[in-house]
């Protein structure tokens, strides 16, 4: 869209380079404290666990040599010491998981926001200022007063291009980076570099043109059936409509695969109508398997390894995705309301202005935005260390359908950062809060089609 | 967005809406979590969870498209515009999710043009 509204100064553009320094800053933390501090802490408490878990099962090994008792009988105080010995190594390993893998995540998600508001700010501060500016509505795009449309969703969908082209050599490259045994060259990773640097001149360029928006200027639909609409808002409804499709595939794939596995739960219903299923050895296990209580993943006592606290980071992501919801509604509307009065008490403090209090929500679904992903990490971590991974059909679908929805939710950050930089300097308000209206719109999507995946992947 | 002035118990339809998300979210977690009814000897079947789970479902989406995207309030053509993939949405459901099942090698002729392609390559 082209920029209506006042000039925004370059130095306006600095103080988004300080916003990507302060959010590295408090990732560098985050990784430091629980990537490195506390996870080392967990690192030794595993080894210790390890070696008690080896020394079990030696002594459940030499008693069976011995013949003081059967490898067949489950029911010896070896076997069980052995296996409880197991169980509290892999509790411990998934502790340890849950702390580096949280810290790691914040690291690299820090990183990635740093890079594209820090880039972005350092690339619009470095742009010659406008010359164009100056008549009644105060254009100062730099582009002239018309309307025009902007080149930077094509340039960004360009950079995606070049990005998914080198894409299978970036894996190759990055799987190099974590593996020793995997073997890449540098140059493997350059078109998807660019790609992304693309992406990241296009995003930052796209801002550009936004943030001096302030509400003057809004294209409006002038045909039927959308006559007198924002076309901006229309346009969103088109995309949601494609999207609702992308996840329609994702769902009706793991559904048609998923009617003909036998699960635990398809197996207890069927009066033994699965053909080549005989017996538990013989269940398909899904995700849930793993998460929920009563799960068929069991462990060497016959427990299910599914507990509440497995299931916990995909239910905190559930309630954090809906309160995000709930927090970006309040952004908007305390952005659109004239008459906003600041709360009382700590809310007060915490909100002394419209301006502050809409930056602030946004800032909080931000956080809860952030949360989900560093929660579907860890929650990911798990279920690699137990074995369910991307290498079976059930795996395949699950990492999929869950990562292309985490995607969704890592993209809306990253134009939630950028709301949170225009709330802090040009600010939001009755005019010009389309911008929040419509980024809510795909947000709340987003949290529509968790809606979907969450009972359909982790508790069915 | 659309202004709703009506306000109940003090509060507005957005944060009645919120709450109700929430609950029905404990809810859904609940009828997974338990395999008998708090309380009770009663079973919870996987018919049931299947039940409260759909059901459950429904509602949060409803919650979340009228209330929270207010497509209750917003014209017609809007709401068309967000209905009008679902016919898809359905019919690959059940052309592909529920139908057919002995696999895509059993899918009918029309469906795989050329199918001898990929069988004898």
């Amino acid at each position: 869209m082209s920029g209506h509204g006042n000039d925004v100064a370059n130095s306006t553009w600095l103080r988004a380079i300080m916003m990507a320094g302060l959010i590295l800053t408090i990732g560098v933390a985050g990784f430091a404290v629980l990537g490195v501090g506390i996870a080392d802490q967990k690192h030794h408490t595993w080894e210790d666990e390890h070696h008690h878990y080896d020394d079990a099962k030696k002594e459940w090994q030499d008693a069976v040599a011995a013949g003081t008792i059967s490898g067949e009988d489950h029911d010896t105080e070896l076997y069980i010491a052995k296996e409880e010995a197991h169980n509290d190594e892999v509790a411990a390993h998934l502790s340890y998981l849950t702390y580096r893998v949280a810290g790691m995540t914040m690291l690299f998600l820090t990183a990635g926001y740093a890079a594209f508001i820090g880039l972005g700010g350092f690339l619009n501060a470095s742009k010659p200022k406008a010359d164009d500016h100056g008549d009644d509505h105060g254009h100062g795009d730099g582009y002239g007063d018309d309307h025009h449309g902007s080149a930077s969703p094509i340039i960004f969908a360009f950079g995606i291009m070049v990005f998914l082209m080198g894409l299978p050599d970036f894996i190759v490259a990055c799987k190099a980076l974590l593996d020793d045994t995997v073997v890449a060259e540098l140059g493997m990773l350059g078109v998807s570099v660019s790609g992304l640097l693309i992406i990241v001149i296009a995003v930052s360029n796209w801002w550009f043109e936004d943030l001096p928006f302030i509400g003057h200027g809004e294209q409006i639909a002038t045909s039927y059936p959308f006559e007198g609409d924002h076309i901006r808002k229309v346009g969103l409804w088109v995309f949601i409509m494609s999207e609702i499709m992308v996840f329609a595939t994702f769902f009706s794939s793991y559904l048609r695969m998923r009617t003909e596995w036998c699960t635990k739960w398809a197996f207890e219903n069927s009066d033994g109508g699965f053909e080549g299923c005989q017996s538990s050895d013989d269940w398909v296990l899904t995700a849930s398997d793993y998460l929920r209580p009563g799960g068929a993943k069991i462990d060497g006592l016959g427990n299910s390894v599914g507990d509440f606290w497995t299931l916990l980071p995909g239910g905190i992501n559930t309630f954090a995705l809906i309160i995000s919801s709930y927090t970006i509604v309040l952004a908007l509307k305390t952005a659109k309301n004239a008459n906003w009065e600041a709360p009382k008490g700590i809310m007060g403090k915490l909100m002394p202005t419209r301006k502050a209090a809409v930056r602030n929500y946004l800032i909080a679904t931000l956080m809860l935005g952030s949360l989900f992903i560093v929660l579907k990490l860890v929650e990911w971590s798990h279920l690699v260390a137990e074995g369910f991974t991307i290498g079976t059909v059930q795996g395949s679908i699950f990492y999929i359908a869950t990562g292309a929805h985490g995607l969704h939710v890592f993209i809306g950050l990253v134009i939630m950062l950028y709301l949170v930089f225009k709330a802090d300097t040009i600010g939001f308000d009755e005019d010009n809060a389309q911008g929040i209206e419509y980024f809510g719109l795909y947000w709340h999507f987003v949290d529509l089609a968790w809606v979907v995946i969450f009972p359909a992947f982790y508790l069915y | 967005m659309g202004e709703h002035a009506n306000l109940y118990m003090g509060k507005d339809i957005y944060f009645w809406n919120f709450i109700v998300l929430m609950v029905f979210t404990l809810f859904e977690l609940g009828a997974v979590f338990f395999e008998t009814v708090p309380g009770t000897d009663i079973d919870i079947s996987r018919s049931a969870v299947w039940a409260i789970l759909i059901g459950v479902g429904i509602v949060k989406g409803y919650g979340i498209a009228a209330f929270f995207m207010h497509l209750r309030d917003e014209h017609k053509w809007f709401n068309i515009t967000f209905m009008f993939p679902w016919i898809f949405v359905a019919l690959m459901l059940w052309g592909i999710g529920l139908s057919n099942p002995e696999g895509v090698t059993g899918l009918p002729s029309w469906c795989t043009p050329d199918w001898s392609y990929a069988t004898e390559r």
